[in-house]
């Protein structure tokens, strides 16, 4: 009876520490089969300074720009080597100075397939591979001619990314993650734009695709992980935004940013885990500098 | 996933084509064009071009041996130019002009030490760039390139009917015509002609774009000779006649007031002490760090077709009065409609936004007018009298508009009420009348003359650009009503003049 009850919670713990970080297509991790697990994250993003073209600075008329938003997520393992993900952000954006409305509403569907392509054992540790395809979609009407405070870019994405990880026995991992995120034109509400150098008559705009790839390291073990990772975003193609020009929602949008996290799953009440997260972008092409700083629920529900 | 994603990357992402112009098949000569009534010239005299050489002469002999040499050896580049100016110079030249203002329509970034630097026509390639092509200059712009067009055309139709030298495809049958031939005499060309003018006003408009726009209007003349529809010495009476007549529009540009236009600060004080005197609350820019306003003494550069004087007599009366219970409700008015704006009042407030880094709103009723010509399928001269009566329709609204904002002085919404935010960026000038207003209605009118069966939908654009303003939190009602009766009376003095100029 008590080996039974340790071992139970035992379970539930590494259950829980698992759900925690597999919300994400880019780690290295899956949901445990018939484990559903929702989840919301609250993000707060905000920049005062950034880049017009590869100009950096600070614009009076925008102050600093914040974006909050709330994420509704949800995990789910459909079998040992396959999880399914979605996320629901409701985005809200503030300009701190100048005439400039904010803007606010629920953006885009995100639901991805986590499939395990291989696990290999080398002797000492875990090396696991992972393909993953996602597709997005914006579930409302929210305008994408209103950079920087468009809430997104109002166009549909499909995206597909191949995880590396190896994970030695003592509870540190290394993982790589390519993702390659094809993007569909976007219609605006006006017939004419310019950009890239050039007038276009039509309300059409071609949206770059747009790769990124990032390396992590970190620490997972028992009811902790806490991963550090270095990601960089390359939009393929698109122009720069002019001098003292809005940006535009295919500008060539690059950076290379530094992330962090702590996640923790409770002992009391059990099948909860938190997590917090923070990044901050060091250089950039078309961006803000911003500084993000996020925190997370999630729950496991058993099937 | 997977599937999708490579279905994704095979689909074609290419947009366009844009604005689509066949070959010109003009559905007349228009051999009375010579006559029709000049905008700055004293009539097609003025411009002499000396008689051709006879078509059996041995110099004329050798043009036509020239452009045979040229046709055996076409390059694919060739055949694209030819493709290309076979859907007209006039339209072509618009969509040209509209590109170059969306590249201009950047106001100067401001200064680290604070301020704002000002353009310099002497320093195009510096920054800020010259021009800040903004509505204004924009709607001069516009005018002065489809103007001299327009005159140089008429000029050129005179001296075409007056020596009546046909194509060289038509005097030589082993000339192939590569573009669709008329009877439209060749001397002088009138691709030289447009080409000609239409460079030398756009070098004085738009300096830094000098390279490529000689490099376009060069590729202009080369396609009427590679085309079979010019000689050597057609191009060449056609480039010296074009740019004659840009001389004379220069001259008018020159000393037309817009060198002054921006003022001084002691000028921008005076007009804001003035609104104070008279008890009202006086316009104040809303960009950070604050910015002089955008060239206040435009109202005093030269009309097409009004007097200084005229100016002043239709101005409208004055806004409600900033301290009235009407301006309360307006400014109020402004901030329900913002605050529950619809998808669809936002999607409108951004078709017509035509801001910074458009063509502006006089480009937008140009893009809308370029369909209607061509559809038209009107001659090189006719497609430029529709132009310059728009043009000048627009231009003299933005004098007339000008000189009403700076007069009166007037606070935008969010100066009234800072709680009132925008959906499109604020102008940087004062708010009485509304300047798209005032543009669309005079643009209306005069392409509601010039085409009669569209006149409803020009009547429904003016007044939803209008509405616009209002949807995107930056005019009250007023100004829009304001700016839609300035722009008619506006018009008027244009379609007088297209009434009663010998070409209806």
């Amino acid at each position: 009876m008590l080996l039974n009850r340790t071992a139970r919670a035992l379970v539930f713990v590494a259950v829980s520490a698992s759900i925690a970080a597999a919300q994400s297509p880019a780690d290295g991790l899956l949901m445990p089969k018939k484990v559903f697990s929702p989840g919301v994250v609250y993000s707060q993003d905000s920049w005062s300074e950034y880049w017009e073209g590869t100009l950096k600075r600070s614009n009076g008329n925008i102050g600093r720009l914040t974006t909050k938003s709330v994420t509704f997520a949800a995990g789910y393992g459909l079998t040992d080597n396959l999880s399914l993900l979605a996320t629901l952000p409701y985005v809200h954006t503030h300009a701190s100075q100048g005439v400039l409305s904010d803007m606010s509403g629920i953006q885009d569907l995100t639901i991805s397939a986590k499939y395990r392509l291989l696990r290999f054992e080398p002797g000492r540790g875990v090396l696991s591979a992972f393909l993953v395809g996602s597709v997005a979609l914006p579930m409302t009407k929210y305008t994408a001619d209103f950079y920087p405070l468009s809430i997104g870019t109002g166009g549909g994405r499909t995206a597909a990314r191949l995880t590396v990880n190896y994970q030695p026995s003592d509870g540190w991992f290394l993982s790589g993650s390519s993702a390659y995120t094809f993007c569909s034109n976007v219609r605006l509400n006006r017939n004419s734009y310019y950009t890239d150098g050039q007038l276009y008559m039509t309300n059409e705009v071609r949206m770059p695709n747009v790769v990124e790839n990032s390396v992590s390291a970190g620490y997972r073990r028992g009811r902790w992980q806490l991963p550090l990772a270095l990601v960089q975003q390359r939009t393929q193609g698109g122009g720069d935004i002019r001098r003292q020009d809005m940006p535009f929602v295919s500008n060539r949008m690059d950076f290379t940013r530094i992330e962090g996290g702590l996640m923790y799953a409770l002992n009391v009440p059990e099948n909860l885990s938190l997590r917090i997260g923070a990044g901050h972008v060091l250089n950039g092409r078309n961006v803000g500098q911003s500084t993000t700083l996020s925190t997370g629920l999630f729950y496991a529900l058993h099937f | 996933m997977i599937v999708c994603a490579s279905l994704l990357a095979g689909c074609d992402k290419s947009v366009g084509p844009f604005e689509v112009l066949p070959p010109l098949q003009p559905s007349s000569m228009e051999p009375t064009a010579g006559s029709w009534r000049m905008i700055l010239l004293t009539g097609p005299t003025q411009i002499a071009v000396a008689a051709p050489a006879a078509v059996t002469s041995p110099a004329y002999v050798a043009e036509l041996d020239a452009i045979k040499t040229s046709q055996a050896h076409l390059t694919d580049a060739q055949r694209k130019a030819i493709a290309y100016w076979s859907g007209g110079g006039v339209l072509r030249w618009n969509q040209i002009v509209r590109e170059l203002v969306a590249r201009y329509n950047l106001p100067p970034a401001p200064r680290d030490e604070g301020g704002y630097p000002v353009p310099d026509a002497e320093n195009p390639f510096g920054d800020p760039a010259f021009p800040f092509a903004n509505p204004v200059y924009a709607a001069r712009a516009y005018s002065y390139v489809s103007a001299a067009q327009y005159d140089a055309l008429k000029t050129a139709w005179y001296w075409k009917f007056q020596y009546n030298r046909l194509s060289p495809a038509r005097n030589d049958q082993s000339i192939n015509a590569l573009i669709p031939l008329t009877d439209l005499p060749s001397y002088p060309s009138e691709d030289a002609v447009i080409s000609g003018v239409t460079v030398d006003m756009l070098k004085s408009l738009f300096p830094a774009a000098v390279e490529e726009i000689t490099l376009k209007a060069a590729e202009q003349r080369n396609a009427a000779l590679w085309s079979g529809k010019a000689t050597a010495s057609d191009i060449a009476a056609g480039l010296a006649l074009g740019k004659a007549v840009a001389a004379v529009f220069l001259t008018r540009a020159g000393g037309d007031g817009m060198r002054t236009a921006g003022g001084s600060p002691a000028i921008w004080k005076q007009m804001a002490d003035a609104a104070i005197a008279r008890g009202e609350i006086a316009w104040e820019s809303k960009d950070v760090p604050a910015r002089p306003p955008m060239l206040p003494l435009f109202g005093q550069v030269r009309s097409w077709m009004m007097t200084p004087a005229d100016v002043i007599a239709q101005r409208p009366a004055a806004p409600p009065s900033t301290s009235s219970q009407q301006m309360k409700d307006e400014t109020a008015e402004v901030k329900r409609t913002v605050e529950h704006l619809t998808n669809e009042q936002l999607a409108i407030a951004q078709k017509w936004n035509d801001g910074a880094g458009t063509y502006s709103p006089p480009g937008h009723w140009n893009d809308i007018a370029l369909e209607y010509v061509r559809d038209a399928k009107m001659s090189e001269v006719r497609a430029a009298r529709v132009f310059a009566m728009l043009n000048m329709a627009m231009h003299d609204a933005g004098v007339s508009c000008w000189d009403a904002k700076f007069f009166y002085f007037n606070p935008r919404p969010s100066q009234m009420d800072p709680s009132i935010k925008t959906q499109i960026g604020l102008p940087n000038f004062p708010s009485f009348p509304s300047g798209h207003s005032t543009f669309s209605s005079a643009a209306a009118d005069v392409m509601s003359y010039f085409f009669p069966s569209g006149a409803e939908s020009f009547a429904a654009m003016r007044d939803e650009a209008g509405i616009s303003r209002l949807y995107g939190g930056i005019h009250y009602r007023s100004d829009i009503d304001g700016g839609k009766a300035l722009g008619g009376r506006v018009a008027t003095f244009t379609l007088n003049f297209a009434k009663s100029d010998g070409a209806q």
